[in-house]
């Protein structure tokens, strides 16, 4: 009877592992969407820094703000377009930061699991013998 | 009997749905891709057309449009400053430009949107490949294949040389290859002996018909000369059928050293003494030889020439005659010997000794004369 309780234990064990698990893996996917819509920003901000940089100084710059174009000083637009890429790469290590230690917390999970599993296994065996 | 090797059906590593699942997921991908090369390809597109219209746009004062109005409405209207632009970078941004400027912003990204093609595309092809290895995959498990498995198995040089695929056991494969070996070690002792053979011929023609200087003192030791001879391939015959070649090669080499030096040394006894190991020979040699100074060179020469079995017995004659006569005629007779068989000499070897003789040739020259 012991066992069998043990077995109950286990089995409730790799449950909560399980969801645990199928959580980061979530989480994961999650930062991978994130990462990747970064990405997209930090593309599109180059391009514009590249445009801004080609404009002359007596050009005309807006910026849409809700309905309206505001009117923008070249220097402030490019100072702006600039912080903006800072901080999305900034973000974007951020994200890797947490990507990683996200994948060690799955592997160790996995591994957990799969020792649950094989403990498991061999109750399993050990009362088929019995 | 299953042999060293293991033989397992390919669908017990690859399950035929899994790979079929696998194949199905790339497949997807590259779907997914497909789309998003579609919709970049359409960007491509819609680019190229902008440029047409913002080129051609300021070809006229103004242009008579329908504007659209909310959704669904359009009323006519009148495009004019056809040289003006309001370009948007991108976030937000805003540039008022001329046709020509945005003409040349649209064209750099026309240019980041190829690169984004092309990079794309390359992906495309990648995945397409993948898919087609999982096809095969499935399709080979599906089949039935099987995959054979067989350890590597240090193997020495002979060994190698017999075909891994060989059914029978690796015990037996390495009996066959011995005998290769020994077959093979066999016909080169064979090689050997017959070249020992002719040399002997050789030798004995060549005594036949040898200076009539030597003539004389020929006659007399032709017998032991011939003993030695014999006694001498004989214990090469019996080292060769012993050793392996190179082993032989070394042995009957020193074995012909030992038998040129001895002579000189003690005369017939030596032969008795065949097994004696070479330095020691030598060392007694030259402790012989120490009064007759001019003899030793001679036997510095006949042991850089080992191989010329025809010198070895004329040799071993001459220091012989020394002994019971003069010492020249020994020298007489090497020279004699490097003119007839300079083959197995290299040029230093038959300069240095055509040098060390030529002193001895003349003095003995003078003696006779």
């Amino acid at each position: 009877m012991g066992s069998s309780s043990a077995l109950r234990e286990l089995q409730r064990e790799l449950e909560t592992k399980t969801n645990d698990h199928s959580k980061i893996q979530k989480d994961i996917s999650k930062n991978h969407q994130v990462r990747k819509k970064y990405t997209i920003q930090l593309g599109e901000n180059e391009l514009v820094l590249k445009e801004l940089d080609l404009l002359s100084d007596d050009a005309n710059v807006f910026k849409l703000i809700g309905p309206v174009l505001v009117k923008q000083d070249l220097a402030e637009a490019r100072a702006n377009v600039r912080k903006r890429i800072e901080y999305i790469t900034a973000e974007l290590k951020r994200l890797d930061a947490t990507l990683q230690d996200m994948e060690e917390k799955q592997n160790s999970k996995k591994e957990a699991i799969f020792k649950i599993q094989q403990r498991i296994q061999s109750l399993q065996a050990g009362k088929a013998k019995a | 009997m299953k042999g060293k090797g293991t033989v397992t059906p390919l669908s017990s590593f690859f399950s035929v749905e899994d790979t079929q699942k696998a194949a199905k997921r790339v497949q997807d991908t590259i779907a997914e891709k497909d789309l998003e090369l579609e919709h970049l390809q359409g960007f491509v597109a819609d680019n190229r057309d902008l440029i047409n219209l913002v080129g051609r746009l300021p070809e006229h004062l103004h242009h008579d449009v329908m504007v659209p109005f909310g959704k669904a409405a359009f009323f006519s209207g009148r495009l004019v400053h056809t040289n003006e632009f309001t370009v948007l970078l991108g976030e937000g941004y805003y540039a008022e430009r001329t046709s020509k400027q945005t003409v040349d912003i649209l064209n750099r990204r026309g240019k980041a949107l190829e690169s984004q093609v092309d990079s794309l595309k390359a992906m495309v092809q990648d995945l397409k490949a993948e898919a087609s290895f999982f096809n095969a995959t499935a399709s080979e498990a599906a089949e039935g294949l099987v995959e054979i498995m067989e350890d590597y198995e240090e193997e020495s040089s002979s060994e190698r040389e017999c075909p891994l695929e060989q059914d029978s056991s690796n015990s037996s494969g390495s009996v066959i290859t011995k005998h290769a070996d020994e077959d093979e070690e066999f016909a080169r002792m064979m090689a050997r002996m017959d070249e020992l053979e002719k040399e002997e011929c050789e030798a004995e023609s060549h005594m036949a018909q040898s200076d009539e200087d030597e003539q004389v003192e020929h006659d007399l030791h032709q017998f032991s000369d011939q003993k030695s001879l014999h006694r001498n391939l004989k214990f090469s015959e019996q080292s060769q059928s012993r050793k392996p070649p190179e082993q032989t090669k070394g042995e009957t080499a020193s074995n012909e050293e030992n038998f040129t030096d001895k002579p000189s040394c003690s005369g017939p006894e030596s032969i008795s003494e065949d097994k004696v190991s070479h330095g020691n020979v030598l060392a007694s040699d030259v402790k012989s030889v120490a009064e007759k100074d001019l003899v030793s060179p001679v036997v510095e020469n006949v042991q850089t020439v080992p191989l010329s079995r025809s010198q070895v017995p004329l040799q071993s004659s001459n220091p012989k005659f020394d002994r019971e006569k003069a010492f020249t005629g020994s020298i007489v007779e090497h020279t004699h010997n490097l003119q007839t068989k300079p083959r197995e000499q290299t040029v230093a070897t038959t300069q240095s000794s055509a040098s060390q003789v030529s002193k001895p040739v003349s003095r003995f020259k003078m003696q006779r004369k």
